[in-house]
């Protein structure tokens, strides 16, 4: 880890879920998934849409209630009912789709209001290692603006630096550039490819097959609730095994269809 | 006798301005204008109505409003949560209270504070005690469905990001969800103070004594003790007005300023 273009120090823990079932009712959403990332590894998600990229993603924080299996998170049981939740997530960055910034706080603010409310830092701590983070995404003037003031690449960077001044040991990331401009999605791609150079674990839902073929470390290949298919990056995109991969990234790849 | 739209809307125009203009003739020529001055606006016989009107008329309504208003405020809020909340008894609970309280007369409530207790359980409360209860947990009701749309109005994700970054539901609601919902209530909330500072005129109907007088008990008794028609009423209606208007501008500053930052 590189201290002279990343001043980001990490301090990485893993991820380990074993046989991870989720029902929305009848509709049983995650069918047994078992999936460990390593300190330090990336690991992106793939698939159609509906197959419980996102639900899965979600149940490692908890914003979504487990039906049954065991996930842990550096030394957290997150799904042993007595975990304090407040304290795993403080551990556990999130980075949503559709950025999720506080309207009614200016960029600073929305990178030091829970170091300071949560982890009770000062006022002055929390915005400087705020300031390192926006400095990091390439927004360190930013910190006055308000984010409707921002473009959707800026917001989800915003997001990111966000997330990062809790000073996280995983990072989650759900679509973080499918609701972004095409010209954007390069911005927040780079800055997330830097993250993995610092050694961040992260765990990442994605579509944009060349990010996850230069970047991750691992891909899984999820449909209907299920791993179908899970493997060194290079592997599961370049020279897929089973036939429902195969069907999906050419669908994925082809120029000509629009899948979203 | 075809006419184009153009035409007929011209037309229909200028008879509803003749309609008007008739109207008002009638009017000035109907009416006694002696008597109907004396009866609205005597206003130099109303001496004896001050300075008890603002000193104490004034001073008790902007005093009823606000006991009456914190009151309803708490407890709408605590109905609004419970509305919303995940344990159904609270949630039959909440709407129970708010049907009831927004289906029935505020005077009714009023009446049953000031008479029912005392009758009921032998015990008097004071007269500001009794408004503020009557009239807070009408207003609850209100205000617990408008703070409850506000609230809801505020996107999940907001939670979500706040959830995940590590704060506890009761702060992620302080922090974020609130101040977001805040500015969407503001305008109806307005509303809400404007009607209960008019419903405290209803307090007259329990007696009080003199230092416990609001606006319209005093134009009442100067309806009964002064020769000005109903000036003195007249004048109470004016003084609200001294009251609401300035709240709506004040509402409608904080409003622009909110769009201003937008969301
Ligand atoms: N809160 C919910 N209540 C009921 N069903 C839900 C809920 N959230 C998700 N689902 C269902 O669970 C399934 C998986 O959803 P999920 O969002 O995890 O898919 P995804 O793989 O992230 O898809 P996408 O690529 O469209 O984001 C879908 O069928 C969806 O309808
Ligand atoms: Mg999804």
């Amino acid at each position: 880890m590189s201290t002279d273009t990343n001043e980001l120090s990490v301090h990485a823990s893993g991820v380990e879920i074993t046989g991870l079932r989720k029902s929305y009712g009848s509709n049983e959403v995650l069918k047994g998934i078992d999936l460990n990332v390593a300190p330090g590894e990336v690991v992106c998600l793939i698939g159609p849409s509906g197959s419980g990229k996102s639900t899965l993603l979600r149940c490692v924080n908890l914003l979504e209630q487990p039906n049954g299996g065991t996930i842990m998170v550096g030394g957290f049981n997150v799904t042993d009912p007595d975990v304090n939740l407040d304290k795993m997530r403080q551990q556990v960055g999130m980075v949503f789709q559709q950025f999720n910034l506080f309207p009614h706080l200016t960029v600073l603010e929305n990178c030091t209001i829970s170091p300071i409310k949560v982890l009770k830092r000062k006022k002055a701590e929390a915005q400087k290692v705020a300031l390192r983070n926006l400095e990091r995404v390439g927004l360190g003037d930013f910190g006055d603006r308000y984010p409707d003031q921002l473009s959707g690449g800026q917001q989800q960077r915003v997001a990111i630096a966000r997330a990062l001044s809790m000073e996280p040991t995983l990072m989650l990331f759900d679509e973080p550039t499918s609701a972004l401009d095409p010209e954007t999605v390069g911005e927040v791609l780079s800055i997330m490819k830097n993250l993995a150079q610092a050694g961040m674990t992260m765990l990442v839902v994605t579509h944009e097959m060349a990010f996850a073929k230069e970047v991750a470390d691992r891909v899984f290949f999820m449909d209907g609730g299920v791993v179908v298919e899970e493997g060194k990056a290079v592997d599961v995109i370049g020279n897929p095994q089973q036939p429902r991969t195969q069907d999906f990234l050419r669908r994925v790849l082809d120029p000509t269809h629009v899948d979203i | 006798m075809a006419m184009t739209t153009r035409q007929r809307a011209r037309m229909s125009k200028t008879i509803q301005i003749a309609i008007f203009i008739i109207a008002i003739i009638a009017l000035v020529l109907a009416v006694d204008w002696n008597k109907a001055i004396y009866a609205f606006f005597s206003f130099d016989k109303l001496g004896p109505m001050f300075p008890g009107m603002i000193l104490v008329g004034l001073k008790n309504t902007i005093f009823y409003t606000i006991i009456s208003f914190a009151f309803g405020l708490i407890l709408g809020l605590l109905l609004a949560l419970m509305k919303m909340a995940s344990f159904a008894p609270y949630r039959w609970f909440a709407t129970a209270f708010i049907e009831f309280f927004r289906g029935i007369p505020a005077i009714l409530v009023l009446l049953a504070f000031g008479f029912g207790l005392p009758q009921a359980f032998g015990t008097q409360w004071p007269q500001p005690v009794n408004v503020m209860c009557a009239l807070g947990l009408v207003s609850a009701a209100y205000i617990a469905e408008t703070l409850r749309a506000g609230l809801q109005a505020v996107p999940k994700g907001q939670t979500e990001a706040a959830r995940s970054l590590g704060m506890p539901a009761w702060r992620a609601m302080v922090t974020i969800v609130i101040p977001q919902a805040f500015k969407i209530v503001l305008p109806p909330m307005t509303n809400e103070i404007i009607l209960l500072t008019k419903d405290t005129s209803l307090a007259f109907i329990l007696g009080a004594s003199m230092a416990q007088y609001e606006m319209t008990k005093f134009g009442r008794d100067g309806i009964s003790q002064i020769d000005a028609g109903i000036t003195p009423l007249v004048v109470a209606g004016l003084f609200y007005l001294v009251i609401t208007i300035p709240l709506s501008l004040v509402a409608r500053k904080f409003e622009s300023r909110a769009a201003k930052t937008k969301r």
